[in-house]
């Protein structure tokens, strides 16, 4: 069933480089259009750069909508703005219930196939094989879904710093601490373990559950997890709660690499970020 | 075995003559193959006769004198082919090969039949994989595919075409049937070779030519620039051309230039070419220069550090997404890998079934495929006897010959299988067919392989007559790649009896070389190797 769409939400996601020099070439890729699917519409969506580029689409293999834009006159900063408007729905429970045989059919296995694959980020691991092992002992699929977000959200403690762009389930784990990106990853390392397809959704979050009509928060760029059992559905591990009106997805991958929200090939000195703000207004 | 005792008492022993001494000898390895010019009971096949007569009359020293001369002609035209980095003359034998006319056509109309079915699979991969959607083949075996590229998802090339060359290695194996061992679509090398022996072998022995009614194989960049013209997008009414190559390091180096030199087109590094707004340029002395088609013979991991491997200087920023929105072509097309996986290799019957309705005209090895249980365990158990080849891959390198290895190296392998199923596949050992070859002062059968190039222009899919036929030159070795330190052989395909084709040394064909480098002078741009991505908090 589908629930009203009650949240209409602005989101305005900014993010600035500064180059130790001055840039002459970038070619880069931005994946920061929300989709639209039963538990989301789209509205629109808009993206701007300065300096100012004309900005070219496609949607990718994941179905994601990807804006693609170069520059070729000097310059010593980069602003990438990705506005859009999105109606979200509230939480949803998975549609449909499944049981261990049928999440390891062979045809359900080759249908998932690559949601069930290891990546650098999603490593297969010994240690936290059996900890998913462990955890879903006398559950079903969904119930095993919960729980294993529930230890990785016990398990890591939210830090920023500890981890970077490049560490994997296993660097986060062994540190017990990281961002949004290490959850999902963690997650997706245990769910694979025991044959959960499981994907890493790339979106926002809005940080105020009670938040008024035209107030605006300070948001956050997000990641969570979907997880296939029978059907997929998805579940935020950082914060131990389910997908709802203040989730704003834009993509789904295997891990980060196939959803990184913007990335891109320049010439020139060592980039830094200078600003990363993610905006969100609640509208209705 | 009945074979041997029929052969040693057979007459094909070619009498006294000191060439053949001890050709067929039955002791030697791998006795049981098909040996070109010798029927074990009829003796010389009617398709080397004449040049079994111009052979006889020669004296072991004239070999030498004349293999002397095919190496100094080889040595003033440059040929060298890099082997564990250092450049030495690339042997060619100065025994050609011969096909019949009806022994070719057979051979061509598998191969085009062959090309026309993996174009229309690549389509449906990198489109609505319908086949997948239709329970053909399972979803798994592509995406576990190394070179199913998902960056090309979507890009569907002007005129539909992806596979512009094709390089389809092919085998005789004991009945003397081709088959194909592997098909290579995304830069299959070796065509220079091809047309250079071709080259060497009528300067070094204009009176063999005189005598038999030889295909040409001179006219092939002809082919090949139709065919990338034809893949231009469309409204270009001049398409500018370039060849695309890793630079003067790279092996096929030789080729590239070749190649870029005889279509009167630009030979480019991928500095000299830059991206904007989804359009390829040229830099050159007189400014940019559009680019409609780029022939490249960078891998796809280097082609474009956006899409790939990040910090690659080969290739160029933004080509991929310039190919996506139709501005430029690139050939062969992103991601021909997946279909020249071996494992995939092995599901060509069903593919040709699938796309065309038809069986195949040229069927495939046997093999057996680790990654299906059952045909793990037999493969596991008979290690010793099978052909053991990654799936992936070429040059000869990670193949395992279970009979010559050694106790320890089929554990090594064994471990190698289960831990990575997907990654193998299995083979007999295929007696290659053999064809007289000069070893020291006599001929003696060498095995032989041959990889025919195909062309397609999107109206039709041109095979060169001939190919690259690679020989095996030590006793008994299967292996035939020049990577392995093989030679070739000059490949003759006969014209057929009514035939009007231009064969060699009756036109003027030979000599015509076309223009040499352009007016312009490529440019350098900047290097792009500096990525930028940002962690989700």
């Amino acid at each position: 069933m589908t629930e009203p769409l009650n949240w209409r939400l602005r989101v305005v996601h900014t993010t600035g480089y500064r180059y130790a020099t001055a840039v002459t070439q970038s070619y880069n890729e931005a994946r920061l259009t929300p989709r639209s699917d039963d538990r989301q519409n789209l509205m629109v969506a808009r993206l701007e750069t300065v300096p100012t580029a004309r900005v070219n689409r496609y949607t990718d293999y994941w179905g994601t909508e990807v804006n693609t834009f170069d520059l070729h006159t000097p310059h010593t900063e980069l602003k990438v703005t990705a506005a859009s408007v999105v109606e979200t729905a509230a939480e949803t429970v998975p549609a449909e219930i499944a049981t261990w045989a049928e999440v390891r059919s062979a045809e359900a296995v080759d249908r998932h196939a690559e949601f069930l694959e290891w990546t650098t980020y999603v490593p297969k691991h010994r240690e936290l094989s059996a900890v998913a092992r462990s955890l879903r002992k006398g559950r079903t699929p969904d119930e095993t879904v919960l729980a294993v977000s529930k230890w990785v959200h016990d398990t890591l403690k939210y830090q920023r710093g500890t981890t970077g762009v490049h560490s994997s389930a296993v660097d986060a784990w062994q540190a017990r601490e990281g961002v949004c990106q290490d959850y999902a990853h963690l997650t997706l390392t245990l769910l694979r373990a025991v044959g959960i397809p499981s994907r890493y959704v790339s979106g926002y979050l809005h940080t105020k559950p009670n938040a008024a009509v035209g107030e605006t928060v300070v948001g956050e760029s997000h990641a969570w997890i979907e997880a296939w059992t029978g059907s997929w559905w998805g579940f935020d591990p950082t914060n131990d709660i389910p997908i709802g009106h203040r989730h704003v997805w834009v993509a789904t991958g295997r891990d980060y690499a196939d959803v990184s929200p913007l990335k891109g090939i320049y010439s020139g000195g060592a980039a830094t970020a200078i600003e990363v703000t993610v905006n969100m207004t609640r509208l209705a | 075995m009945g074979e041997d005792a029929q052969m040693s008492r057979s007459s094909i022993r070619p009498g006294g003559d000191r060439l053949f001494d001890r050709y067929l000898d039955p002791r030697r390895p791998h006795a049981e193959a098909y040996d070109e010019m010798f029927d074990p009971v009829e003796g010389v096949r009617p398709a080397y006769r004449r040049l079994h007569e111009s052979l006889m009359p020669l004296q072991p020293g004239d070999l030498t004198t004349r293999s002397d001369a095919l190496d100094r002609a080889l040595v003033d035209q440059g040929i060298t082919f890099s082997l564990s980095g250092q450049e030495r003359p690339f042997p060619l034998d100065l025994v050609p090969r011969v096909i019949t006319a009806s022994e070719w056509s057979r051979l061509e109309r598998g191969i085009v039949q062959r090309v026309r079915a993996l174009e229309a699979f690549l389509a449906d991969v990198y489109g609505p994989q319908q086949i997948v959607a239709d329970g053909v083949l399972p979803r798994r075996l592509i995406t576990s595919c190394e070179h199913f590229h998902r960056q090309a998802a979507g890009l569907a090339p002007p005129n539909g075409v992806r596979i512009h060359v094709a390089g389809i290695d092919v085998v005789r194996d004991e009945q003397g049937d081709f088959r194909v061992l592997e098909d290579n679509l995304r830069s299959p090398s070796g065509v220079s070779y091809v047309m250079e022996n071709r080259r060497t072998m009528a300067r070094v022995f204009p009176d063999l030519f005189m005598k038999h009614r030889v295909r040409a194989v001179d006219n092939y960049a002809v082919h090949l620039l139709r065919a990338l013209r034809a893949a231009a997008p469309p409204g270009t009414t001049d398409p500018n051309v370039v060849v695309l190559t890793p630079g003067v390091y790279n092996s096929a180096y030789f080729e590239h230039s070749l190649l870029a030199r005889q279509m009167g087109v630009e030979l480019v590094e991928g500095r000299d070419l830059f991206a904007r707004n989804n359009m390829i340029y040229l830099r050159t002395t007189e400014g940019e220069q559009r680019v409609d088609v780029i022939y490249r013979r960078i891998d796809d991991e280097f082609l474009d550090p956006v899409q790939f491997e990040p910090d690659s200087v080969l290739g160029v920023a933004g080509l991929v997404n310039a190919a996506r929105a139709g501005n430029v072509v690139v050939a062969n097309a992103v991601g021909n890998g997946v279909g020249d996986d071996k494992l995939i290799y092995t599901y060509l019957p069903e593919i040709l079934k699938y796309y065309l309705g038809e069986t195949p005209l040229l069927p495939n090895v046997d093999t057996y495929r680790c990654w299906l249980p059952s045909e793990q365990a037999e493969v596991l158990d008979r290690l010793d006897e099978l052909v053991t080849k990654p799936v992936e891959g070429s040059g000869g390198y990670g193949i395992v010959f279970g009979p010559d290895a050694s106790a320890k190296e089929l554990a090594a392998q064994r471990r190698r299988i289960r831990s990575n199923p997907r990654g193998w596949i299995a083979q007999p050992v295929v007696q290659l067919s053999t064809v007289p070859t000069k070893v020291g002062e006599r001929l003696q059968p060498r095995h032989v392989d041959l990889r025919p190039f195909a062309v397609n222009d999107g109206e039709s899919v041109f095979v060169l007559p001939g190919g690259l036929t690679r020989v095996a030159i030590p006793e008994g070795s299967l292996i035939v790649n020049s990577s392995q330190g093989g030679g070739s052989k000059d490949t003759w395909v006969l014209a057929g009896r009514a035939s009007d084709e231009d064969a060699e040394l009756r036109g003027s064909g030979l000599a015509a070389r076309p223009r040499s480098d352009g007016a312009t002078t490529p440019e350098r741009g900047p290097e792009l190797n500096i990525a930028q991505q940002q962690q989700q908090q």
